[in-house]
C-alpha cells in the first residue's frame, strides 16, 4: 500500500516566485468609473477611437452580470476595491534597456527572464509586463528586419493605430461575456504581434506577466495577427508574489490568421495559488480567442495551467476559413483548494475544418478541476472532422475531477469523436517502479510526466522541460 | 402560471388530493422550467408550451393495443383501467398497493425532488388523482412477463402514474408502452423500487402519431446487488422528453442502459439522464443513441456522479449519434462528476453519417442506395431493440422503425 503521508510530504513544495518587488509604483485610486477610465486613457496617451471603445465596454459591462455558471466558489469580488491601473515609477522615456530601473532586471533575472540582451542565448524575444504596463522588449532590431512588429500594446496604440483600430475586439468584442466586457474597458497593456505576409519569424516570442502590488488587478490584452503565408510561435508565462488577498487578473487574447497562416500559443500559468487553507491567490478570469480567418489557416493552443486560486479560462477557436485547423492541448493541475474549469470551444464554420482536443487534468488535495468544451459543427462546416480526449487523474479522495463537453452538430457530413476517462495512480505500477530502486516521490512524477506526456510533447522545447519540472513540483506532498 | 391555474380551476381545491396540494405548492415557487437551467437549455420553448396547450382529461379513452394478446402466459394491464390487482398464485404474487402506502411512498418522494430536475414529475403528480395511478407490489420467482400501458387520449393532456415495489430476490421483465395520439399530450412518471437481490428487464417503448408530445419521468432506486437492465426507444413525437434517474442508494448495484431516440420532420426528442452512485462498487453500463433525419433534433444529456463514498465504482457511458440530413441537429452532452479516486469512469460521444464505404461496398453487390441504407440502420437499431424485452417476438418494432414514412 502507498504511504499517504509520505506522499503528502513528496507534493509540498513552496511557490519560489512569491516575492515582492520593492518599487515606487504609480497607482491611481480605487474604483472603477468613467472618469477612471479616462484617465487610465489620457496616462497612455490614447486616440479618441480607443477611449471610446472602452468607454462602450464599460457600458456593456455595467448591465451585465457576473457569469456564475462555471459553479466556482468563491467569495464575491468588490470590483470598486480595485486598482486599476498600478504601474512602477521610471524616467518618462526609455530608449535602451540600460535606463530600466536595475530593479526591475533584477526582478526578471529572479524569475529566470532573461532581459539584458546579452544574456540571451535562448533566442526568444520577450515582452515583459509588470503590473499594468510593459517594461521592455527584447530582440526589437533583429524583429523589425523581417518586418516583424513585436510590441507593448500601448505602443501599437501610438504607433500602428491604423492595425489596432482594424482587429481590436474583433474576435472577442466588448460584449462577449462579463470579463472581456471588463478588459476592453480598463486593460492597461500587454502585447501586440504583426507578423507580414510570407514571413517565418525567426525567433519564439514571449511575453512575461508579472503581479507585483496586492492590490491591483491585472488586465492585459494580446492581439496577435498573422497575415498570409506567415508563422509564429508564442509563449506566455505568468507569476505573482504571495499575498493574503485575492488579486483579479482578466486578460483577453486575440488571435488572427489568415490564408496559410500559423499561430502557436503556448501558456505557463503558474500564478500564485494561495496557501493551503486556499487564502490568498489570483482569480484567473482569462477570454482567449483566436480566429482562423484564412484559408488553411491554424492555430494551435497549448497550456499548462498550474497556478491560480481559480481558473476561468476556454482558449477558443472560430474555425472560418476552408480547412482551417484547430488544436487545444492543455495540463491542467490543481492542488489545496485550488479550482480550475477550463477547456475549450472549437467552432466549426467552413467546410473541411479539423479541430483536435487532448485535455489531461490532474487532481490533488481539496481541488475541483473541470473540464468544459464545446464543439460545435455549423451549417456549412462539410467534411468537418473533430478528435476530443479529455482525461482527468485523481489523487486523494477529497478531489474531484468533473467533465462537461458539450457537442453539437448541425453537420450531417461531418464527424466528431470525444471520449473521456478518469483513472488514479496505479499502485501496481507505483510499486513496480518502486521494486526497480525508483524513489517514491520520482515515481510518481514519472507516472505524472507520462500522463501528460501527449501535451508536453506539444510545447515548445523551452516550455516542456519547464513544465515537466513544474508539474512534479506542484504535486510534490499531494499523493495518496 | 397558466397550468396551475388550469389545474386548480378543474377542481375546486377541496376535491385535491394531499399529494396534488403540495405539488400545486412546489410547482407555484418554480411555475415553468427555467431554460437557465442546464436540464432545460435545448428545450424547444414552442414545442413545450405546445404540451401544455391541451385542456387536462381524466377520462380515459378505449384502449387499443399496438399489438395483439395473444400470449396467455404474460400479464397486461393498462394504467387508468385496472380493476382490483390480485395475482397471487403459487410461485409469485402482483398485487395493488394500497392507497396509504401508494401516497407515503410518493410523499417520501417528493421530499428528496429537485424543483427544476424534477419539474416533469412535480407536474405530473398534481395533475393526476389516484384513479390514473397504479401501484404494484410484485413479489416471487417465476412471473411472467408484464406488459404495463399508458395512452393519451386526442386533444387533451393525460397524465399517469406507475409505482413499482420489486421485493427481494425477484426477478421480472417488463414492458412499458406509451402511446401517444394525435394532438395530444402524455405526462408519464414512474417509479421504481427494486429491493436486494432483484432484477428487471424493464423495456420503455413510447410512440406517438402526428403532433403528440410526451414528458416521460422514470426514477429508479436500486438496492444492494440490485439489477437494472433498461431498453428504451422513443419516435414519432413532436416534442419528447424522456427523464431518467437513477440511485444506486447502497452502491454494488448493476444497471445497464441501452436507449435509442429517433426524430423525423420537425420533431425534438430528447434523452435526459442521471446516474448517482450512493456507494461503493456500482456498476454503470450505459449506451444512447439518436438518429436525426429532416429538420429534426435529438438531444441526450447524461450525468454520472461518483461521490466520494462510491468507491471501485465501474461506470461507462456512450452516446452514438447519426445525422441523416443537413438540417437535423444533435447535441450530446455526455458529463462525469467524481470525487472518489478508485474508480474506472469513461464516456464517449460520436455524431457521424452513415458509412459511406459500407454503403458502396453494398452497392457495388447489386444492392440498391435505399437498401443498403436500411441495412446498415438496421444493425444500429438492432442493438437497442434485443435489450427491450417481451416486445421481440411480438412486436416488429425494427419493421415498424425502417418501413414506416
Amino acid at each position: 500500500m502507498v504511504n499517504e503521508n509520505l506522499v503528502k510530504d513528496v507534493v509540498k513544495e513552496p511557490y519560489k516566485y512569491g516575492f515582492v518587488t520593492d518599487i515606487e509604483t504609480e497607482k491611481i485610486a480605487k474604483g472603477l468609473n468613467e472618469d477612471i477610465i479616462r484617465l487610465i486613457s489620457q496616462k497612455k496617451e490614447e486616440p479618441k477611437f480607443l477611449l471610446d471603445f472602452r468607454l462602450k465596454a464599460f457600458k456593456k459591462w455595467q448591465k451585465m452580470k457576473e457569469p456564475d455558471w462555471a459553479g466556482l466558489g468563491y467569495k464575491k469580488i468588490d470590483y470598486q476595491d480595485i486598482i486599476y491601473y498600478s504601474a512602477p515609477k521610471q524616467k518618462e522615456k526609455i530608449s535602451s534597456l540600460d535606463e530600466v530601473d536595475p530593479k526591475l532586471l533584477e526582478t526578471f533575472d529572479k524569475l529566470g527572464i532573461p532581459l539584458t540582451e546579452q544574456k540571451k542565448l535562448t533566442n526568444v524575444a520577450v515582452d515583459a509586463v509588470f503590473d499594468s504596463v510593459s517594461i521592455a522588449t527584447t530582440f526589437r532590431e533583429e524583429l523589425a528586419e523581417h518586418g516583424v512588429i513585436f510590441c507593448s500594446i500601448s505602443e501599437a496604440v501610438k504607433n500602428h493605430a491604423d492595425l489596432i483600430e482594424k482587429y481590436l475586439g474583433t474576435v472577442v468584442p466588448a460584449s462577449d461575456n462579463y470579463f472581456a466586457a471588463l478588459n476592453s474597458a480598463v486593460f492597461s497593456d500587454g502585447s501586440f504581434v504583426y507578423i507580414p505576409k510570407g514571413v517565418i519569424c525567426p525567433m519564439d516570442l514571449s511575453s512575461y506577466f508579472r503581479i507585483n502590488s496586492g492590490d491591483s488587478g491585472q488586465f492585459e490584452r494580446t492581439l496577435i495577427i498573422a497575415e498570409e503565408s506567415s508563422s509564429v510561435s508564442y509563449l506566455e508565462g505568468c507569476t505573482a508574489p504571495m499575498f493574503d488577498t485575492n488579486t483579479l487578473h482578466a486578460a483577453v487574447v486575440e488571435l488572427i490568421a489568415l490564408d496559410d497562416a500559423s499561430i502557436k500559443y503556448s501558456t505557463v500559468q503558474n500564478w500564485y495559488a494561495g496557501d493551503e487553507e486556499g487564502i490568498g491567490g489570483i482569480f484567473n478570469f482569462v477570454t482567449k480567442r483566436g480566429k482562423c480567418l484564412g484559408k488553411r489557416s491554424k492555430i494551435s493552443w497549448s497550456q499548462v495551467e498550474t497556478g491560480s486560486a481559480i481558473t476561468w479560462k476556454y482558449p477558443s477557436c472560430l474555425l472560418l476559413g476552408e480547412e482551417s485547423v484547430g488544436e487545444f492541448y492543455s495540463v491542467a493541475l490543481t492542488n489545496n483548494l485550488q479550482q480550475a474549469d477550463t477547456g475549450t470551444k472549437m467552432i466549426h464554420i467552413g467546410p473541411k475544418t479539423k479541430s483536435t482536443i487532448v485535455s489531461k487534468g490532474i487532481s490533488a488535495g481539496n481541488s475541483k478541476n473541470s473540464y468544459r468544451g464545446l464543439v460545435k459543427m455549423g451549417t456549412k462546416a462539410t467534411g468537418s472532422r473533430n478528435y476530443s480526449q479529455c482525461d482527468s487523474m485523481l489523487i486523494g479522495d477529497q478531489a474531484s475531477a468533473n467533465t462537461f463537453p458539450y457537442i453539437k452538430s448541425q453537420q450531417s457530413n461531418s464527424e466528431i469523436e470525444h471520449e473521456a476517462s478518469t483513472c488514479r495512480i496505479s499502485e501496481d505500477q507505483l510499486f513496480y517502479l518502486q521494486s526497480r530502486g525508483i524513489e517514491f516521490e520520482e515515481a510518481v512524477s514519472m507516472m505524472v510526466s507520462g500522463f501528460c506526456r501527449d501535451v508536453f510533447n506539444q510545447l515548445p522545447m523551452e516550455f516542456a522541460a519547464e513544465a515537466d519540472k513544474l508539474l512534479s513540483l506542484k504535486l510534490e506532498g499531494s499523493v495518496g | 402560471m397558466e397550468i396551475i391555474e388550469k389545474i386548480k380551476t378543474n377542481k375546486s381545491s377541496n376535491n385535491l388530493t394531499e399529494i396534488q396540494k403540495i405539488c400545486l405548492d412546489k410547482l407555484q415557487a418554480s411555475p415553468l422550467p427555467n431554460p437557465k437551467s442546464e436540464q432545460w437549455r435545448l428545450s424547444d420553448k414552442s414545442k413545450f408550451s405546445n404540451f401544455l396547450n391541451y385542456s387536462f382529461k381524466e377520462k380515459n379513452p378505449k384502449f387499443n393495443a399496438p399489438f395483439p394478446h395473444t400470449s396467455q402466459r404474460t400479464i397486461r394491464l393498462v394504467i387508468g383501467d385496472n380493476s382490483q390487482i390480485n395475482l397471487v398464485e403459487k410461485n409469485y404474487s402482483i398485487k395493488q398497493l394500497s392507497e396509504y402506502k401508494l401516497v407515503n411512498y410518493i410523499k417520501e418522494q417528493i421530499s428528496c425532488f429537485d424543483q427544476n430536475e424534477n419539474w416533469s414529475d412535480l407536474l405530473n403528480l398534481s395533475l393526476n388523482c389516484t384513479k390514473n395511478t397504479l401501484g404494484l407490489k410484485i413479489n416471487g420467482s417465476e412471473i411472467p412477463p408484464i406488459e404495463i400501458f399508458s395512452h393519451a387520449s386526442s386533444n387533451s393532456l393525460n397524465a399517469k402514474t406507475l409505482v413499482i415495489f420489486l421485493e427481494k430476490n425477484c426477478a421480472i421483465d417488463l414492458l412499458q408502452v406509451n402511446l401517444g395520439k394525435e394532438n395530444s399530450s402524455l405526462s408519464q412518471s414512474t417509479f421504481f423500487c427494486l429491493e436486494e437481490n432483484s432484477s428487471v428487464n424493464h423495456g420503455v417503448v413510447s410512440y406517438g402519431e402526428n403532433k403528440s408530445n410526451l414528458l416521460n419521468s422514470l426514477n429508479v432506486i436500486q438496492q444492494n446487488n440490485s439489477e437494472y437492465n433498461l431498453g428504451s426507444l422513443h419516435f414519432k413525437f413532436n416534442y419528447a422528453r424522456f427523464e431518467i434517474r437513477i440511485k444506486q442508494s447502497e452502491g454494488k448495484a448493476k444497471t445497464n442502459i441501452k436507449g435509442m431516440q429517433i426524430t423525423k420532420k420537425d420533431e425534438q426528442i430528447s434523452t435526459f439522464t442521471k446516474i448517482d452512485f450512493n456507494g461503493p462498487n456500482g456498476f454503470l453500463d450505459q449506451i444512447n443513441k439518436s438518429l436525426a433525419d429532416d429538420k429534426s433534433h435529438a438531444i441526450f444529456e447524461g450525468s454520472i456522479i461518483v461521490p466520494k463514498i462510491a468507491q471501485k465504482t465501474d461506470a461507462s457511458q456512450l452516446s452514438r449519434n447519426l445525422l441523416l440530413s443537413n438540417f437535423a441537429q444533435i447535441d450530446t452532452k455526455p458529463q462525469l462528476e467524481i470525487i472518489a479516486d478508485d474508480v474506472k469512469c469513461k464516456h464517449g460521444a460520436t455524431i457521424s453519417q452513415l458509412n459511406e464505404e459500407e454503403l458502396f461496398y453494398m452497392r457495388t453487390r447489386g444492392i440498391t442506395l435505399t437498401e443498403a441504407s436500411k441495412l446498415q440502420l438496421s444493425s444500429y437499431i438492432q442493438e437497442i431493440i434485443s435489450f427491450i424485452p417481451v416486445s421481440k417476438d411480438r412486436w416488429d418494432l425494427l419493421d415498424k422503425l425502417l418501413n414506416e414514412n
